[in-house]
């Protein structure tokens, strides 16, 4: 199995009409992903790619009530509304690519979502995938099957262009991938960590699980806590960067938005608190995949 | 984006918070007539930086006349602040002052909401503050109000909500001896990517946390992702630093491993640089250029992993647009992957042939953190 996506994934594609809508769509569709249908106000009636165009996610749905995945690709100033009509229309995966979207917009969805057991993935995330089940999104562009295979290893990133580094890593140590997500660099993340880690707890094909995180924030500790509570028993290896970040001033933004310089939420921190509970710490992330490789 | 106390206070204030008179002098404003148009006996002069523990650094000074007014401030805007550059300093009135307490509103990674922290222990730090001397309620950004009645909290919730904060904190929320409740201090940090509903952000003036005033190039750079299409890729994100390896990495994360690798074989970098989420050609081409007109530079690496969407060949080529211009003579190290990557490394090697250029090109064979020794060794040699 994997996570997240399984062969009754059903995708619908907000903002199909734009360029990166249309990328996004054609990247799913190559990829064997089932994207039935797409919305843009004002384009109902019209196809892209085959797909049909639909002005709103509530006639999307009347048409097709088995989409169960949304993918947002709108710009940030109207993805808050873009997600509430997922939302509204229950859609179970929302999947945000969209970059820079206020945090206030974010945490009024997320608040939204939990409500009704709705998972957000993102925002700013490229998506995920689960070789030879399919992808949401960009991940693996066109090189993905250069990159991905099926196989035991879990990876999740904070970076976009981490994310297929990190396969790529996985790939070259001889390895496969479970399924692989991009959960963005935001302060708020829809999706986190300890979230996924149980999620991959339960998966039987995943065995090991990798991770790309970053200095700033909490989301790492967590983990800690979920280790502790055997809520996750699997092998865990893990890379925080941001080393550096060290030297500079409390509240200083560097990389995501979400890796702000905090006192006690340094990458060293981390590392120390994640050894403890016996995370494996990688000390450049090309150590990663050797690390889940004999666990694999 | 961090801002200043005197920035914060004017927020404050449009919310209904009560903040002490007071005003703003500059390098060369005359602070002697400052402090007579104040028209107050005792003055409390506060340098304004970033960051900092302002009053064990100090920082805030209490006068009583025109001259020593005058005095305080020349010597506030000679010096830092725990790094930080004083940029402006504010002259206020000295508050008859009977209890301090903390108020603050921020997000809640865990919870993913705001939550109000409060405590009757003000002045301090927060973090000083026992648990059990704090109360703290968490909220939803839905409500219209806050389910509190703390002195302050929903001019302060109304405040963070629509001024799209990061974080807002009053510390210390002053309870004067005729009982007012006034906001002495202010820090408030503003959500940058809200920045589409808040036209007046653009008139705040340019800032670094480095130390410093920002540099030219930092403040030609911020400028890239301004305008209609801001959010189409990013391209502005330029700190200058004390090194002298120029870097243009992609992506958040690769940059900040990269960082990391960069410092691990010894070398400084010249700046901290990220481009990501496909930026068009000109975007990067005013970047890269920016990059490399630093003067003193000893090298130059391109690196970010193996991109989902990013167009290899569109980015380098504003890359190449730059060294097109520039002809740098000291060694380039290059490694990158993902779509079109074979043009993009076509068009590059071509740009080394013609104009000479000492560079070395890597693809995702090559580990991203190896090709920071490669850099180190072309140096060495």
């Amino acid at each position: 199995m994997s996570i997240l996506i399984d062969q009754n994934t059903r995708v619908l594609v907000q903002g199909i009409t734009g360029k990166e809508g249309q990328r996004a769509t054609q990247a799913m569709l190559d990829y064997g992903t089932k994207v039935v249908a797409g919305v843009r106000p004002g384009k109902g009636g019209e196809k892209v790619l085959d797909v049909p165009v639909f002005n709103s996610v509530a006639e999307a749905a009347r048409m097709f009530p088995d989409i169960n995945t949304s993918a947002i690709y709108v710009p940030p100033f109207a993805a808050k509304d873009a997600i509430k009509e997922a939302i509204d229309n229950n859609i179970k995966f929302i999947n945000t690519i969209a970059e820079r979207v206020p945090i206030r917009d974010t945490a009024y969805c997320l608040a939204m979502a939990k409500e009704k057991d709705i998972r957000l993935i993102g925002p700013s995330s490229l998506g995920y995938i689960s070789p030879g089940f399919g992808r949401i999104g960009v991940v693996g562009g066109p090189l993905v099957e250069e990159i991905f295979k099926p196989g035991s290893v879990g990876a999740i990133s904070r970076s976009g262009g981490m994310t297929n580094e990190l396969a790529w890593q996985i790939r070259q140590a001889g390895l496969g991938q479970s399924t692989v997500v991009h959960v963005g660099g935001d302060l708020l993340m829809g999706t986190t960590y300890a979230d996924l880690l149980k999620m991959f707890e339960q998966d039987e094909q995943t065995k090991v699980v990798i991770i790309f995180g970053e200095h700033g924030g909490s989301y790492e500790f967590e983990i800690v806590d979920l280790i502790k509570n055997r809520q996750y028993t699997k092998p865990l290896a893990i890379y925080i960067g941001g080393k550096f970040a060290s030297v500079l001033p409390q509240g200083m933004n560097i990389g995501h938005a979400g890796a702000i310089v905090e006192r006690g939420k340094g990458a060293k921190e981390k590392e120390k608190a994640l050894s403890e509970v016996g995370v494996l710490i990688a000390d450049t992330y090309e150590e990663l995949a050797e690390l889940a490789k004999p666990y694999a | 984006m961090n801002l200043y106390e005197f920035e914060g206070k004017e927020i404050l204030n449009k919310y209904g918070l009560i903040i002490p008179r007071g005003l703003v002098v500059r390098r060369g404003s005359d602070f002697a007539q400052a402090y007579i148009d104040l028209g107050v006996k005792d003055a409390v002069v506060k340098a304004q930086v970033l960051s900092g523990k302002r009053g064990k650094n100090n920082a805030i000074k209490f006068c009583s006349s025109a001259q020593e007014t005058a005095l305080a401030c020349e010597e506030l805007f000679s010096i830092q602040v725990r790094n930080q550059y004083v940029a402006a300093v504010r002259i206020e009135e000295k508050l008859e002052i009977a209890e301090e307490h903390y108020l603050s509103i921020t997000y809640d990674t865990n919870k993913k909401q705001p939550v109000l922290v409060y405590s009757q222990q003000g002045g301090m730090d927060i973090e000083d503050v026992s648990d059990n001397q704090i109360e703290k309620y968490w909220a939803d950004v839905r409500q219209e109000k806050i389910e509190s009645t703390i002195p302050g909290a929903q001019e302060l919730w109304r405040c963070f909500l629509d001024s799209d904060c990061r974080l807002a904190e009053i510390n210390p929320l002053v309870k004067t001896k005729d009982g007012r409740w006034v906001a002495v201090d202010a820090k408030i940090a503003l959500d940058e990517d809200a920045v589409f509903r808040h036209e007046d952000w653009k008139n705040l003036e340019a800032r670094t946390m480095m130390g410093r005033k920002p540099t030219d190039r930092e403040i030609a750079v911020k400028k890239i992702d301004e305008g209609a299409n801001y959010y189409r890729g990013t391209a502005g994100k330029y700190i200058e630093m004390d090194g002298d390896i120029a870097v243009l990495f992609s992506g958040g994360g690769a940059s900040i491993a990269n960082m990391d690798a960069l410092l691990n074989v010894g070398l400084k970098p010249a700046n901290y640089t990220e481009y990501s989420g496909n930026p068009p050609r000109e975007k990067v081409y005013q970047l890269a250029k920016i990059v490399l007109s630093k003067p003193g530079l000893r090298g130059l690496w391109i690196a970010g992993g193996v991109a989902n969407f990013t167009d290899i060949s569109e980015t380098f080529q504003g890359i190449i647009d730059a060294l097109d211009e520039i002809k740098p003579e000291y060694p380039i190290v290059v490694r990158r992957a993902g779509p079109k990557e074979e043009d993009g490394m076509r068009l590059m090697r071509a740009c080394a042939n013609r104009n000479n250029l000492k560079m070395k090109l890597f693809g995702k064979e090559t580990p991203m953190s190896n090709t920071a020794k490669i850099m180190a060794e072309m140096l060495n040699t």
